[in-house]
């Protein structure tokens, strides 16, 4: 282990590795230059024609019930193979670099979302919107052509995870959700909610493996003795402790680590949003990703992603961070008087990047109150069912039961003085 | 449970805790209706929710290596536990070291 400096600068543990000069301020991420190694899940093909493998035809479109492409025509079911199968072909332990996919690649900011795709029916060339949408069909002869190319304007990800719950669950899910809320919910809230307009949306995130090291230092106290000083009526408890400098190392490897590829979804402010509740729906199983056919988000909508592997480094080390403390506290135990944890460091040895949707069943209710407005969203994992909302309270309801319940307990309270004196 | 068991059960250990004036029980009104507000607004807004990536992400670990060395005593202090611990909230980053 090389042992982090004290805060005072000397050693914790005499004899051990030399002290890092170049110490960053708190929480400031350290990023180093990685090699990059790019894994190529592209599916070979760029015509904007995926086709039934039995009958050839374009029609198709999931059934979540089942998570298998369905042809509309023939009604053969398949699925795309496992996105595991291209691109988990090293161990974690022996992870080096950063290998990302090559849909997780960086954007091309001057890309343009609009592509223009020439249908292989008829000839006629078709646009495609990759902000709103990963498909069209073509005005001439009516074939459905979807984006089955990664273009590099973040819109195709190496993989995607089929909807499993489908929208009648979703529904269900989502009304039992809020019918546990309704006493205080906001009364526009409670007139308006239709949990039938829930949407599905596949969510863009980055799926991360990596092979890490981190360490950790601080001080822990002991305590040794406990006494009481003072007369009958004003006694204080007094401690005694032993305290020590306190470090611990850790080497570990973590499997599909998933993070919000989105901006927008990544800022999670509860004073300004609600995208915390879509955050507290994870995990997916990530494992059962396949391989990217624009056919499976036919029904629903997408976000596109906006954001790098390096911009994504430091929310990546920083949850890293956060594993290594949560993995060392069991052997802290013995420090009953606590440990306040004052340094630590991580080193990333190799990380894996897969450009990954997910699907979400998403209700949101647009909220305006005194002038603030804010977005509810009651979500629902779209593999798990798991479910995690906001909704908007009735302050005047909330504040007169807390009023009446203050009041009764309060009456409580004063009857026991009175019995007492 | 009556008022007068209530009165039973508490009364005397309260005096006995606080003397003959146990004002400080008036507190516990405002408190209680405090505690309601806070508590109804958590269940419906889950502001603090968040997913608990520490413990559900698939982790393959090493065992933890360190070292524990006393640097100091204390004696006679009147706090329970150590200033400023945060060895429960893993999130709240430190000091960076590279």
């Amino acid at each position: 282990m090389t042992s982090l400096p004290s805060p005072d600068g000397s050693h914790g543990a005499p004899g051990e590795a030399a002290v890092p000069s170049d110490n960053a301020p708190v929480g400031e991420p350290v990023i180093k230059p990685a090699v990059k190694t790019t894994i190529d899940t592209s599916t070979g093909v760029g015509d904007g024609v995926n086709r039934c493998p039995r009958c050839g035809a374009t029609e198709i479109k999931l059934r979540p019930s089942v998570g298998m492409l369905t042809c509309l025509f023939c009604r053969h079911e398949w699925a795309e193979a496992r996105l595991d199968e291209t691109v988990a072909n090293t161990e974690l332990k022996d992870l080096r670099e950063t290998t990302v996919g090559s849909g997780a690649s960086d954007i091309d900011t001057g890309a343009d979302s609009l592509i223009t795709m020439k249908c292989a029916g008829c000839g006629a060339e078709v646009v495609v919107n990759t902000a709103e949408q990963m498909g069209a069909r073509c005005h001439w002869c009516r074939h459905v052509l979807t984006v089955n190319e990664q273009v590099p304007n973040g819109a195709v990800p190496d993989g995607v995870l089929p909807f499993k719950i489908t929208n009648e669950q979703a529904v269900a899910k989502i009304r039992e959700f809020a019918g546990k809320r309704r006493v205080f919910a906001d009364r526009a809230f409670v007139r308006d909610f239709k949990p039938e307009n829930v949407v599905g949306v596949y969510m863009p995130y980055m799926v991360v493996d990596s092979n890490a090291s981190a360490d950790v230092a601080g001080t822990g106290e002991i305590e040794t003795r406990r006494y009481t000083r003072g007369s009958e009526n004003n006694k204080e408890t007094f401690y005694d402790a032993d305290v020590f400098r306190v470090e611990r190392h850790i080497d570990f490897t973590v499997d599909d680590l998933t993070i919000e590829a989105s901006s927008e979804r990544a800022h999670m402010n509860s004073e300004v949003n609600t995208n915390n509740v879509i955050n507290t729906i994870l995990p997916f199983d990530t494992e059962n990703a396949v391989k990217w056919n624009a056919n499976y988000l036919t029904g629903f909508t997408s976000e596109k992603r906006d954001q790098d592997v390096a911009q994504m480094l430091p929310e990546l080390e920083g949850q890293l961070l956060s594993i290594a403390r949560s993995r060392v506290a069991a052997s802290i135990e013995r420090y009953g008087r606590g440990v306040r944890w004052e340094q630590e460091r991580v080193e990333v040895h190799g990380t894996r990047w897969v450009a990954m949707y997910l699907p979400v069943w998403l209700y949101s209710y647009f909220h305006e109150h005194k002038g603030k407005a804010m977005v509810h969203y009651i979500a629902v994992n779209g593999r798990t069912g798991e479910v995690m909302g906001s909704v908007p309270v009735s302050k005047p309801r909330l504040v007169a039961a807390a009023l009446v319940a203050g009041t009764f307990i309060e009456g409580i309270v004063v009857a026991i003085l009175a019995a007492m004196s | 449970m009556s008022l007068a068991t209530v009165v039973d059960a508490f009364g005397p250990a309260l005096l006995a805790a606080q003397g003959d004036a146990p004002a400080w029980l008036l507190i516990l009104g405002p408190a209680g209706a405090g505690a309601f507000y806070y508590g109804v607004w958590s269940f419906y807004r889950n502001s603090d929710k968040s997913h608990s990536f520490e413990l559900e992400t698939r982790v393959d670990a090493k065992a933890v290596t360190g070292t524990d060395v006393k640097i100091s005593e204390i004696t006679g202090t009147k706090k329970s536990g150590i200033d400023n611990a945060n060895h429960e909230d893993h999130r709240e980053r430190v000091q960076r070291i590279s």
